[in-house]
C-alpha cells in the first residue's frame, strides 16, 4: 500500500457523505454505500426487521423484477453484496473500472425504488425462521447470539436473525416502513476505491441520490453499550465445549485504541502469540482459541475464546484469564515488535487488494468520521511501548467478565 | 542463465534435483507469497496410517536441524506473515504472504520447515491438539456431510478417510510412522516451490537452488489407484444432534485433469450459484435456505452434486425440487443469457484474484497439482469463455445429470424410509 495516499472526502450536495481513495493502475474498482441504520432502529417487538429489509430490498424496483435486477448486476460482472450490522447496512460491490458508473446506477436504482413485492417479502421471513433453527448447527455462532445481548445490552446485542416470535410479527407494511423511515442519502456513507475518474464518480453519486429520503433525518449519535457481568451457560450435546468470554475495551477513536490492537496481536495475533502459545502449543487443550475486538461506533469490548472436550475446559478457561493477566507482567520488547509488524505488515500486504483497503476506508469513515492513511495508522502503532500496554492493562481491570460456554458440562472454573 | 518469463507470464526451473520452481512475477503488488505443495494426501495413505498427512501437517510446524517450534513461529509473526497450511485428499501445502522485502526470509523459513525433524518431544501434545481438531469436526454438519459422500461413494478407496484421521486411527499413531512417511514424501520429486508477487525471478531460482538444491532425490510417490466410484442407492445417517437434515444428489462428473471442468463449472453455477435456478426456484421458493451445486473433483474422479440443508420434514419437498431442476436442465440446456452472466462474473473474480499475490499462489497451487503447470489469469479467463450452451448440452450427455445416482441424507430424521 502506498505511503502518499490521497483521499477525496466530503459531503455532498445530495447529503451523502463521500470518500475515495484512488488506486491507478488498479484492474478493480470497489465501493461500498453504508447506510446509518441497522438492528439498534429495529422496533422492540420486530427483532429482525433490518436484515429482512436488506433480503428483500433487491428483490425488485419500479423498473425491474428481481430476476432482471440480479440479470442486470450480472450484465456488468458486477459481484455485489450486502450485510447487516449494529449500528449500518452494508452493500459493497466490485466491479471492473469501465462498469463503475453502471454498477452505481444499480444501486441507486435498487435503494431507491424498491417495490418489496409481498411474494419475496413472505419467502425473506420464512427462510429466516429457518436460519434461526440453522444456528442450532452451529455451536459457536449460537455461542455468540447468547453472549451478545449480555455483553453489549439490548440494543447493540441483537442478532441481526431476530427471534421465532418477533419475525412472526413483522409484515410486509413493516418492512417498507423500515426503509422508509431510514433510508436516505444523509444517513449514507459512500466510499470507493481503485481505478475511477473522482470527480466523476462523485458527481454520478450525487446526482443519483439527489432528494433521496429527504424526510429522514441525518444519521444518530452513539448507542451506548449495557455491559452486563455473569456466567451463563446453554447446555446442548456437542463433543467440544464453546467458552466466550468479554470484558470493555476502548473505542475506535480512544487514544489507546492502538495500544488495544498492540496488545491483542501479542496475545492472539499469530501462532506465536501467548494464548496459541500457552493453550495450545505447551497443553495441547485446544485447536481453535482466539482473542479478538468488536467495535460498535464509540465503545470496545475484547473477547477471548476457544473451544475444547468438556473434561479439558476448566484448564482452559484458568489459562485463557492467566494469560491476559500476565500480559501486565512479562511482557518481551520482542512480543511487542512482533505484533506491531504483525499489524502494519498485514495492513500492507492487505492492501494489495482493492476491495480490502476499500473496506478499511469504509471502516474509518464510519467510526472516525474521516479517511486515515496507512501512514497515521502505522505511525499510531509504532509508537506504542511496553509501558503503555502496561497502563492499558491497569486502567481497564478484568474484573468484570462476560462469560458465556455453550455444551454438555457447567464449567467448575466459573462457579 | 537469465530465465524471462514465457508466453503465459511464469517462470519455470527445475533444481538439478528436481525440485520444480514455478514464479509469477507481479510487478505491480508491494507483497510476494510463496509456498511448497507437497503431492501427498490423505488418498496416498495406507489405511493405518489415515490422518498421517494431515499430522504431518502440524508437525512440520514443530521443529527443524535449525528451529524449534517457538522460533518457527516467532519468525513467521516477526514478517507479519499471513501463513498457513492446509491438507487435503491429494494435497499438503504450507505457505505465506508478505513484504517484498521480507520474502526470501519467508522462503527461507518455509524450506526449512520442509527439513522436519519431527520432533518426538512434540508428537503427543500435537496429537492432542488434532484430537481436538477432530471433535471439532464432529460438531459441524458440513464436515460430517462431505465426509459421508466420501465414504459412500470410495468404499475401501482411500479417498474415502477422512483428511483429519479418525479417533482411532490418529491415537494409534506413532512418531516413527510420521518421520517414515515424512522421508517417503518430503523430497524434490515430489514437491513444488510457487511464488507470485513482486519478486525477481532469477533471485528466486538462486534463492532455491542455495536453499533446496541439497535436498535428497528420492523416488517419487507411490502411483494412486483409480477408484471405482459407487454412485447408486441412498446412504444415510442418522444424527440427532443437528437441526437440520443434510440431503446430497451425487453424479459421476469430470476429474481434475478432464478437459470438461469448465463446462461443468459453468454448468453448476448456473444451477446452484449466485442468481441461479436453484436461487429463484428452491431458495426463493422457500423450500431451504442453503442450496448448491458444485463439483468435486480428484486427478482420475469427480462428481456433480446437488446438495442443500433443509428443515427435517421439508426432505422430501427438497429432494423434489432438486430434482426437478436437474431434469429441466437435461431436457433444455442452459441458455446463452446464463452462460453470458457466469462468463461476466468470472470475468470481475478474475481480475481481483489478479490483484493479489495471496490469490494468485492459492490458484497457482491448485493448477500445478491439477494440470502440471500454472494456469494465468488470461488462459483461465479463455477457458470459461469457450463454454457455450452446446459445449454443456454435451457435457450433459457425457454426464448425465439423471438416472442411477447416489442419494446421501444425513440429520436427525430417518429419512428417506
Amino acid at each position: 500500500m502506498s505511503a502518499n495516499e490521497v483521499f477525496h472526502h466530503r459531503r455532498l450536495a445530495c447529503g451523502a457523505e463521500f470518500a475515495a481513495i484512488a488506486l491507478p493502475g488498479r484492474h478493480t474498482t470497489s465501493f461500498q454505500i453504508r447506510l446509518l441504520c441497522g438492528l439498534v432502529d429495529e422496533p422492540d417487538d420486530q427483532l429482525g426487521l433490518a436484515r429482512i429489509v436488506e433480503e428483500t430490498v433487491g428483490k425488485g424496483t419500479e423498473k425491474r423484477t428481481a430476476r432482471q435486477l440480479s440479470d442486470a448486476f450480472d450484465a456488468i460482472g458486477a459481484q455485489a453484496g450486502s450485510g447487516v450490522g449494529r449500528e449500518s447496512i452494508v452493500f459493497r460491490c466490485s466491479c471492473l473500472p469501465e462498469f463503475t458508473a453502471e454498477a452505481l446506477a444499480l444501486h441507486a436504482e435498487m435503494l431507491r425504488t424498491p417495490t418489496f413485492p409481498q411474494e419475496y417479502c413472505d419467502v425473506a421471513l420464512e427462510l429466516g425462521l429457518q436460519e434461526l433453527a440453522a444456528i442450532e448447527d452451529d455451536p459457536s455462532e449460537l455461542a455468540s447470539r447468547l453472549i451478545s445481548p449480555h455483553a453489549f445490552g439490548r440494543l447493540l446485542g441483537r442478532h441481526e436473525l431476530g427471534t421465532r416470535e418477533s419475525l412472526e410479527r413483522i409484515n410486509r407494511e413493516a418492512i417498507v416502513e423500515f426503509w422508509r423511515s431510514n433510508f436516505s442519502a444523509n444517513r449514507m456513507q459512500f466510499t470507493i476505491g481503485g481505478a475511477f475518474d473522482v470527480e466523476k464518480v462523485a458527481s454520478d453519486v450525487d446526482r443519483l441520490f439527489a432528494g433521496f429520503g429527504d424526510h429522514v433525518s441525518s444519521g444518530r449519535g452513539c448507542v451506548p453499550v449495557e455491559f452486563n457481568p455473569g456466567v451463563r451457560h446453554h447446555h446442548k450435546e456437542t463433543e467440544q465445549q464453546q467458552i466466550l468470554m468479554c470484558y470493555p475495551g476502548v473505542a475506535v477513536t480512544h487514544r489507546d485504541y492502538a495500544v488495544e490492537r498492540v496488545m491483542l496481536g501479542v496475545l492472539g495475533g499469530g501462532m506465536s502469540s501467548r494464548l496459541f502459545t500457552e493453550v495450545r502449543e505447551k497443553q495441547g487443550l485446544v485447536y481453535w482459541v482466539g482473542a479478538w475486538d468488536d467495535h460498535p461506533k464509540g465503545s470496545g469490548l475484547i473477547f477471548l475464546g476457544a473451544s475444547t472436550t468438556p473434561a479439558r475446559c476448566d484448564q482452559t478457561i484458568r489459562t485463557l484469564l492467566r494469560e491476559v493477566e500476565r500480559l501486565g507482567e512479562d511482557l518481551t520488547e520482542a512480543e511487542l515488535q512482533r505484533a506491531k509488524v504483525g499489524i502494519i505488515a498485514k495492513m500492507q500486504t492487505h492492501g494489495d487488494i482493492t476491495r480490502a483497503r476499500l473496506g478499511e476506508l469504509s471502516a474509518d469513515v464510519f467510526h472516525h468520521g474521516r479517511p486515515i492513511g496507512a501512514d497515521e495508522k502505522t505511525a499510531q502503532i509504532q509508537a506504542v511501548t511496553t509501558a503503555d500496554i502496561r497502563r492499558y492493562l491497569e486502567e481497564h481491570p478484568r474484573d468484570r467478565l462476560c462469560v458465556q460456554t455453550l455444551g454438555p458440562r457447567v464449567m467448575e472454573a466459573l462457579a | 542463465m537469465t530465465k524471462k518469463p514465457g508466453a503465459n507470464g511464469f517462470v519455470e526451473h527445475t533444481l538439478a534435483n528436481g525440485l520444480k520452481i514455478v514464479i509469477e512475477p507481479m510487478p505491480h503488488a508491494s507483497s510476494a507469497a510463496g509456498g511448497f505443495l507437497v503431492r501427498t494426501g490423505a488418498r496416498d495413505e495406507d489405511s493405518h496410517l489415515a490422518g498421517v498427512s494431515h499430522f504431518l501437517e502440524h508437525m512440520c510446524f514443530k521443529g527443524t536441524a535449525h528451529r524449534d517450534w517457538k522460533q518457527i513461529t516467532n519468525e513467521f509473526d516477526d514478517m507479519g506473515s499471513t501463513y498457513n497450511a492446509y491438507t487435503s485428499k491429494e494435497r499438503t501445502v504450507y505457505f505465506g504472504w508478505v513484504r517484498t522485502d521480507d520474502f526470501e526470509r519467508q522462503v527461507e523459513l518455509l524450506a526449512d520447515m520442509m527439513q522436519s525433524v519431527v520432533p518426538p518431544e512434540e508428537f503427543e501434545m500435537e496429537k492432542k491438539v488434532i484430537l481436538e481438531e477432530i471433535a471439532m469436526s464432529e460438531d459441524s454438519i458440513e464436515r460430517k456431510v462431505y465426509d459421508l459422500m466420501h465414504e459412500a461413494v470410495y468404499p475401501g478407496h482411500p479417498l474415502s478417510w477422512p483428511v483429519l484421521g479418525t479417533t482411532a486411527s490418529v491415537s494409534g499413531l506413532t512418531r516413527d510412522q510420521l518421520h517414515g512417511y515424512f522421508l517417503d514424501r518430503y523430497h524434490p520429486a515430489n514437491m513444488v516451490l510457487m511464488v507470485a508477487g513482486a519478486v525477481e525471478p532469477n533471485s528466486v531460482i538462486e534463492m532455491a537452488d542455495r536453499l533446496c538444491g541439497q535436498w535428497p532425490v528420492r523416488a517419487p510417490r507411490p502411483a494412486r489407484h483409480r477408484p471405482k466410484a459407487e454412485l447408486s442407492g441412498v446412504r444415510k445417517v442418522v444424527a440427532e444432534r443437528f437441526q437440520r437434515q443434510a440431503i446430497g444428489l451425487l453424479y459421476p462428473g469430470p476429474s481434475a485433469l478432464h478437459e470438461d471442468r469448465d463446462n461443468g463449472d459453468v454448468l453448476a453455477s448456473i444451477l446452484g450459484g449466485q442468481n441461479s435456478r436453484f436461487f429463484w426456484n428452491i431458495i426463493q421458493a422457500g423450500v431451504a435456505a442453503h442450496v448448491a451445486a458444485g463439483r468435486l473433483d480428484y486427478c482420475d474422479d469427480g462428481m456433480m452434486i446437488a446438495f442443500g440443508f433443509s428443515e427435517p420434514d421439508r426432505c422430501q419437498q427438497l429432494l423434489d425440487a432438486m430434482r426437478r431442476e436437474l431434469d429441466k436442465v437435461m431436457k433444455e440446456g442452459v441458455t446463452e443469457d446464463e452462460v453470458q452472466r457466469v462468463k461476466n462474473r468470472s470475468r470481475t473474480g478474475l481480475a481481483t484474484e489478479a490483484e493479489a499475490p495471496y490469490y494468485r499462489l492459492m490458484q497457482m497451487i491448485q493448477d500445478i497439482d491439477d494440470f502440471g503447470r500454472p494456469r494465468s489469469v488470461d488462459e483461465r479467463l479463455a477457458a470459461i469463455d469457450a463454454v457455450t450452451p452446446e459445449s454443456i448440452r454435451g457435457y450433459l450427455q457425457r454426464w448425465p445429470l439423471a438416472g442411477d445416482c447416489m442419494l446421501i441424507s444425513l440429520g436427525p430424521r430417518d429419512w428417506p424410509t
